[in-house]
């Protein structure tokens, strides 16, 4: 039996149910279920995810044994062995449950991008209960579900959390796309559109020390556009690449984006790649992989590489990452 | 990275200390060895610093970005690796400054060793690699484990000093007195002291000084916002558009009172800022709705539980759940990566957030606590608080003051408030108290049985009120029916508690664990010379103080 299940019983009689795999802790297989419990250093030494096991036999993990009292467990070192019944020391308003929130917007503009893609700005409507604030973490998504349809399709929000309720997208027109048939034959400023999100787990890891390289191709920019916008905001000061990746010239970001972007983090490099340019092409020839390749390099430092962009570029890196074998970190989305 | 400088560092089978690549407090690695390296350069701007004084040539800039950079070093403070790379260049900035001026005042004088001397990399890797002769640990294998206990013990409590000095500092209180006492317990330490009774009368006279300090800080705090008033603050949300103000600093909640004024925002306080509510010119604002949750520890939840904005002004931070990452702000010292940081007592911003957030929908069913019991509201009922003690009426006091924390074991202060007889007075202070201040205690010979000093920055306040008492008593602190029950969680504690040691009060019950830093021999020292005593349980520990009033 590789995995198990977990029932959380409430102080105040409530069961929350959920799997776990072998070898993986309570806390985690619980935040992995949505429920966050109260807890701190996720290590076995705060003492604060404190519980007591009612049924079931578990392996405890390296933990401070003075943060336990009689009997109890800490859940961020408990691995289950079988099935687990855990008495929780609080009633079910301490658990947090994330839920994925669901609004109403507005298409407040249409613009067409550079070739094939639109710039979609949605506006949030009013909402008493949920305010205006757009929240989320740099290269999270949001779902746009076609009016009068169940139809949902994912896009990734180019720009940064914000308190005005704004949503910009870039979004490919796909040539027999749903969504991209909507925009294109029926979508007009003022159509009410829902929005689900945001969800997505392609984020910065601000705590690493790394050098960063971010690769995009295509429509891949949005989520890399908001993540840059953010360290610009942040002043970040560590060393960043940005490697975007077209067909052709006509196909790659307007300078003016990449000019927006090196104002707000001087320190960043930029490498336009294109792999079919015409003759007097001044910048890189070749696929992003290509220059991401020709970046490796020239360090021997390990770095993180942010990717977004179609399968076949993020099959690329991944081979390329394999035959370089080094200690380089991918962190990827799939467009 | 090795840091064990909070009651909450990690405990293995190899010993005490956070020594993996994240610190219990969420403090990567990086952070703590940057943070390293700024204690390291501050140590060389001490070194020259204390001359300067000597000489009576101060840099007041320099003393207080000394302030600064220490309080950005507390537990649960700046979490902000890119703002340790900028502080570090910064500090070496000012030690060049400082060395300049020493040397022109004393031509030909020997260069100075040590950090003094220290040059600080350009870049993050190379800072890295810098770091570890900068950890308290640093010389170990040399001069053993009592003397680096004893340095961390002077180091952290001057940590505790600068923060409180720091606190008074932007509210325009400070003295060249307290510049010249830090550089000098910078300068020891910079030269790797190693004889023992050196290191404790330093920690001894950073109590001391810390008690001046604190003095500062409680005319600064009274001086500009009134003298704090028995007030009962509103623990209960009110319908309407809300921020939420942490930490410790009356400045930058002043400031948010004044930025949401005309405005039908709610602000609320949280955890230390509670007190705030019983000074006059705070509690003017019409804005000011109430206080919300509870201690430190509990953030993650309350956070992400509040409808609007966040500032937190001062320790303590935890790891901002994404649940309210994006409507959490710093301010002051406090900074973690990728969390807004307000630099310019600009709070517009906030505003902004509170307008788009939702608010609370509903009033609560309303519930209050009284607070605002500081030095002046106590003592001007002290002919009916003596009269109780001296009719019997009132049998002891107990002072439950300090922090909070996360660890099961501080059950204990619950069960003392709750176990202690009804013919004693509770004194409480810091956020220790939110494990106890929303029940009702009661009331004895006409005066509540629970008395809200303040904030730990209210320290100062609470031994004013005991030595007023001993007055009164004509008796020494150490003979009034008053036991001090002490919560230490961080830094800022560690400076109190040398400051009560510093003026020879004794029996002080210390919890829920001793710092990881006092070796045995160091606890003995504590347990022998000054009668420290570490907790048992709360039945036994009452007993034994109502024992020791009665011999």
């Amino acid at each position: 039996m590789s995995e198990r299940e977990v029932t959380l019983v409430t102080r105040d009689g409530a069961e929350l149910r959920f799997p776990c795999a072998a070898k993986d802790n309570v806390l985690a297989a619980s935040e992995a279920a949505g429920y966050f419990l109260p807890a701190m250093c996720h290590e076995g030494t705060c003492g604060l995810c404190h519980a007591r096991v009612t049924e079931g036999k578990y392996t405890m993990g390296p933990h401070n044994s003075a943060a336990l009292q009689g009997g109890e467990v800490l859940l961020c070192r408990c691995e289950p062995d079988e099935n687990l019944t855990v008495a929780l020391p609080y009633n079910q308003a301490q658990v947090l449950r994330y839920k994925v929130p669901v609004r109403q917007a507005v298409i407040e503009s249409m613009e067409p991008a550079w070739q094939n893609a639109v710039a979609l700005t949605l506006r949030l409507q009013p909402d008493p209960e949920q305010g205006q604030a757009v929240e989320f973490s740099p290269g999270q998504y949001m779902e746009l579900t076609i009016p009068g349809t169940d139809i949902r399709r994912a896009y990734s929000l180019a720009n940064l959390p914000n308190w005005e309720g704004r949503l910009d997208f870039l979004i490919r027109l796909a040539p027999h796309g749903q969504f991209s048939t909507f925009l294109r034959e029926q979508a007009k400023v003022g159509d009410a559109i829902t929005v689900r999100g945001p969800s997505g787990s392609f984020i910065l890891d601000e705590s690493s020390v790394r050098p960063r390289c971010f690769v995009g191709g295509g429509c891949g920019l949005a989520p890399i556009l908001s993540m840059l916008r953010h360290l610009g905001e942040f002043q970040d000061s560590q060393p960043t690449h940005l490697i975007f990746g077209a067909n052709r010239e006509s196909e790659l970001v307007p300078q003016s984006d990449v000019e927006a972007v090196t104002a707000a983090l001087p320190q960043i490099g930029v490498t336009l790649a294109v792999s079919a340019p015409e003759e007097n092409w001044q910048g890189f020839q070749g696929t992003a992989p290509a220059a991401l390749d020709a970046f490796l390099s020239q360090t021997d430092e390990p770095i993180d590489i942010y990717a977004c962009g179609p399968p076949k570029m993020l099959e690329a890196i991944e081979i390329l990452l394999q035959q370089r074998n080094r200690d380089d970190r991918l962190i990827a989305e799939r467009l | 990275m090795f840091c064990y400088q909070c009651e909450q560092t990690a405990h293995t089978d190899s010993g005490a200390g956070c020594a993996t690549s994240k610190g219990v407090c969420g403090k990567d690695e990086a952070t703590a060895d940057l943070q390293d390296l700024l204690i390291h350069l501050l140590k060389g701007i001490g070194q020259y610093s204390t001359r300067l004084h000597a000489a009576g040539t101060p840099d007041a800039a320099a003393d207080h970005f000394i302030l600064f950079g220490l309080f950005t070093t507390l537990t649960n403070v700046n979490f902000n690796r890119a703002r340790f790379v900028e502080l570090i260049a910064e500090a070496a900035r000012i030690r060049d400054r400082v060395r300049a001026a020493y040397e022109a005042a004393n031509p030909g004088a020997p260069p100075l060793g040590g950090p003094a001397a220290f040059t600080p990399a350009t870049d993050l890797a190379g800072l890295l690699k810098q770091a570890s002769p900068a950890s308290v640990r640093a010389g170990i294998e040399l001069v053993g484990e009592d003397v680096i206990g004893l340095r961390s013990l002077v180091l952290y409590g001057l940590k505790g000093v600068a923060a409180y000095a720091h606190h008074a500092d932007v509210l325009g209180q400070t003295s060249p007195e307290v510049g010249a006492g830090i550089a000098h317990a910078l300068d020891l330490l910079a030269s790797d002291p190693t004889d023992v009774p050196v290191l404790l009368n330093e920690a001894l006279a950073l109590g001391h000084l810390n008690f001046k300090v604190m003095g500062l800080l409680d005319a600064a705090n009274t001086g500009t916002y009134g003298t704090p008033q028995p007030t009962n603050v509103k623990v209960t949300p009110v319908a309407g558009k809300a921020i939420l103000v942490s930490g410790h600093d009356l400045k930058d909640l002043h400031a948010i009172l004044e930025a949401v004024k005309g405005t039908d925002i709610n602000v609320y306080t949280h955890g230390e800022l509670l007190p705030a509510h019983s000074y006059p010119n705070l509690k003017a604002y019409p804005n000011l709705a109430g206080n919300y949750g509870t201690a430190w520890q509990n953030q993650q939840l309350e956070f992400a539980a509040f409808p609007g904005p966040i500032v937190m002004t001062s320790n303590c931070l935890i790891e901002p759940q994404p649940a309210y990452r994006n409507r959490i702000f710093t301010a002051g010292p406090v900074g973690w990566p990728g969390v807004r940081h307000i630099a310019n007592g600009d709070y517009s911003q906030v505003v902004q957030a509170a307008q788009a957030l939702p608010g609370f929908p509903e009033t609560a069913p309303e519930k209050t606590i009284l607070i605002g019991f500081g030095k002046d509201a106590v003592l001007g009922v002290a002919g009916k608080v003596i009269d109780a003690v001296k009719s019997g009426a009132v049998k002891h006091f107990f002072l439950i003051g300090g922090c909070d924390g996360a660890a099961p074991g501080r059950n204990y202060y619950t069960d003392f408030a709750e176990k202690a007889p009804q013919d004693t007075i509770l004194l409480t202070l810091g956020c220790g108290k939110f494990r106890f201040n929303m029940e009702d205690h009661g009331t004895v010979a006409g005066l509540p049985r629970l008395l809200d000093v303040g904030q730990c920055n209210d320290s100062y306040s609470a031994i004013h009120i005991a030595l007023a008492l001993a007055n009164a008593f004509e008796c020494g602190v150490n003979d009034l029916p008053l036991s001090l029950i002490v919560s230490w969680f961080e830094q800022k504690a560690a400076a109190v508690l040398l400051t009560l040691l510093a003026l020879g009060v004794r029996n002080v019950r210390l919890g829920p664990t001793l710092p990881a830093f006092l070796t045995p021999a160091l606890v003995g020292v504590l347990v022998e010379k000054f009668g420290v005593l570490p907790i048992t349980t709360a039945e036994a520990d009452i007993a034994a103080s109502l024992n020791r009033a009665a011999a």
